[in-house]
């Protein structure tokens, strides 16, 4: 006997809006179906109608964790688009903030990744350690969300040598932290046992399925869009890719926790080594008609954007390809024969960052146990067709 | 694997299937192929050349034609294979034969631009909410947004 569950749009287990539907035998999923569309924004759209300018505040909205990667995204092909040559200094804080973000994204997932595993003092601290982060951040840029730090020919903030201190003090209790998490990670042994052999997925599978990011690597293969398509100053800092073999939640933890070391090399070394000089250069409000692929390696993975511009002050087309869909594939392909329990620790391993799923509702006759999906307005109307028809109760009272 | 090698192996290959190749920065090639070519090219990158992932598909609505553009990535540079469709007749082959991850992008593109892609192994909508009224594309550059005059049941007293 086949039952479907609907799993969100909205469910307690999913921190975000997200319509599965899983076909179960018992405890075990047979098949799982994925929606979108419940969040859909229209940006793509809304993006023709924006100038250059504008379009930077548009994409750093894309996304409230990974608000950097997709300006960066965006302004690195702008700036091949105007032919803009940005001053080193400011490619340098650019990258610093981007590797923070991913120290502070990677931070969070731990947390998620605890608390979806029922040991919710590990979320406890590794968010409270993530505070630090968000306080660096907020010291360099003056917001703990949407930086706003990018603009089109460098940065809009300089570092001072106070800063660059109050970082480098920052970095050292981080790093001493997540030393201790690493520990705590690999030696407790019913955290691990939660997560090992968990939406396991093949090397083969991973590639096939084209999934990016931190899946990919979980399952042994070492893209990175930083290593292999360098952008801003990624080619001369020395940064190892990190990979993992088991194929399953517990690799796709260890990966992140080993990039979080490399994050904090990395921002060693950028603040180590902060050229001097500008940090921008002026931008022209126009653009030649041209095209360029942008690709830029987000904490979640591969983030892509094509933007093509026509000689006017706004784009004539910019796609953006988040990293969470292209791991949509892979996911649905984990859930498979696995377990109803293991679908919210699943999910949360691909780090979701959910603007989708469904905008209808499906009702199930509970005589004839028939399923129709029926839109909201249909239902709207039907409620009123039902309250046009019963007769109103004028001294109705209140019976307590 | 350097761009002039793929640039060299893409013409000896593909020959006159290729119609235009590009390498307006490093790590970064367009190459032009016919519609009815590009399985073969698809099939060509990925099992020749080991370019086994597919970013992403974007779709351009240039008035008269649609422009797809395939983005696939390997360890050294990133290619994209742009290919044109008819607007009367936007029919378009499905690459999930070869690509398996293509199906998320390709839904999408039949969402937004109202391409049909032929044997595609799920063709439902995706992104759009179900009671999107048919024959409304909205990356067209033709389609506007006109909010929906706002009914307060019962009327305005």
């Amino acid at each position: 006997m086949k039952f479907q569950i609907p799993i969100g749009p909205q469910h307690p287990a999913l921190k975000e809006p997200i319509s599965l539907r899983m076909t179960v035998e018992g405890e075990i999923i047979r098949d799982a179906d994925l929606r979108l569309g419940y969040n859909h924004r229209g940006l793509e759209k809304l993006a023709e109608q924006k100038t250059w300018i504008q379009n930077i505040y548009l994409t750093e909205r894309i996304c409230g964790i990974c608000s950097h990667s997709h300006t960066t995204c965006y302004v690195q092909g702008v700036e091949k688009l105007m032919e803009l040559e940005p001053p080193r200094r400011g490619l340098y804080i650019r990258t610093l903030v981007a590797e923070l973000e991913r120290v502070h994204s990677h931070l969070l997932w731990l947390g998620v990744a605890g608390h979806e595993a029922g040991f919710d003092s590990f979320f406890m601290y590794t968010w409270r350690d993530r505070e630090i982060v968000m306080d660096i951040l907020e010291t360099i840029s003056g917001n703990r969300v949407h930086y706003g730090i990018n603009t089109i020919g460098g940065v809009r903030r300089d570092l001072d040598e106070q800063q660059v201190k109050h970082i480098l003090d920052s970095l050292a209790i981080l790093r001493q932290r997540s030393e201790y998490y690493q520990h705590l990670g690999t030696n407790e042994p019913s955290f691990v046992a939660r997560l090992a052999g968990v939406g396991y997925l093949s090397r083969e599978d991973a590639i096939a399925l084209c999934a990016v990011g931190p899946t990919l690597r979980a399952s042994g293969v070492p893209m990175d869009v930083r290593k292999d398509d360098p952008y801003a100053v990624y080619a001369e800092v020395p940064f190892e890719v990190c990979t993992a073999d088991t194929c399953d939640v517990l690799g796709r933890t260890v990966v992140r926790i080993k990039e979080l070391f490399q994050c904090y090399n990395i921002i060693e070394y950028l603040l180590k080594n902060l050229p001097s000089g500008p940090v921008a250069v002026r931008a022209p409000r126009r653009a030649k008609p041209n095209e360029v692929v942008s690709r830029y390696e987000a904490p979640r993975g591969e983030n892509i954007h094509y933007i093509k511009s026509n000689g006017t002050d706004k784009p004539e087309r910019l796609k953006v390809r988040a990293p969470t869909l292209g791991n949509y594939a892979a996911t649905l392909k984990m859930l498979k024969n696995g377990f109803i329990a293991d679908v919210p620790l699943i999910f949360a391993a691909i780090d979701p960052c959910i603007c989708c799923a469904e905008r209808a509702v499906s009702l199930v006759d509970a005589r004839s146990g028939q399923e129709k999906i029926i839109s909201m307005n249909a239902l709207k109307q039907l409620s009123r067709q039902v309250a046009a028809g019963n007769a109103r109760k004028r001294e109705a009272e209140w019976p307590l | 694997m350097n761009d002039q090698i793929l640039i060299d192996q893409a013409k000896a290959r593909l020959g006159e299937k290729v119609l235009e190749i590009t390498n307006p920065a490093p790590r970064r090639i367009f190459i032009r192929v016919k519609v009815d070519d590009l399985l073969a090219a698809v099939g060509w990158l990925k099992n020749e050349l080991g370019f086994t992932h597919l970013a992403t598909i974007s779709g351009v609505d240039l008035g008269q034609a649609f422009e797809l553009l395939y983005h696939f990535a390997n360890n050294f540079t990133c290619v994209t294979l742009r290919t044109d469709i008819a607007r009367d007749n936007p029919l378009l082959p499905s690459i999930c034969e070869i690509i398996p991850g293509a199906v998320l992008y390709e839904r999408e593109l039949q969402d937004m631009f109202g391409i049909v892609v032929q044997n595609i192994p799920d063709g439902r909508p995706l992104v759009l909410p179900d009671d999107w009224p048919a024959g409304n594309y909205p990356l067209r550059k033709d389609w506007k947004y006109e909010r929906p005059p706002e009914v307060i049941p019962g009327g305005k007293k």
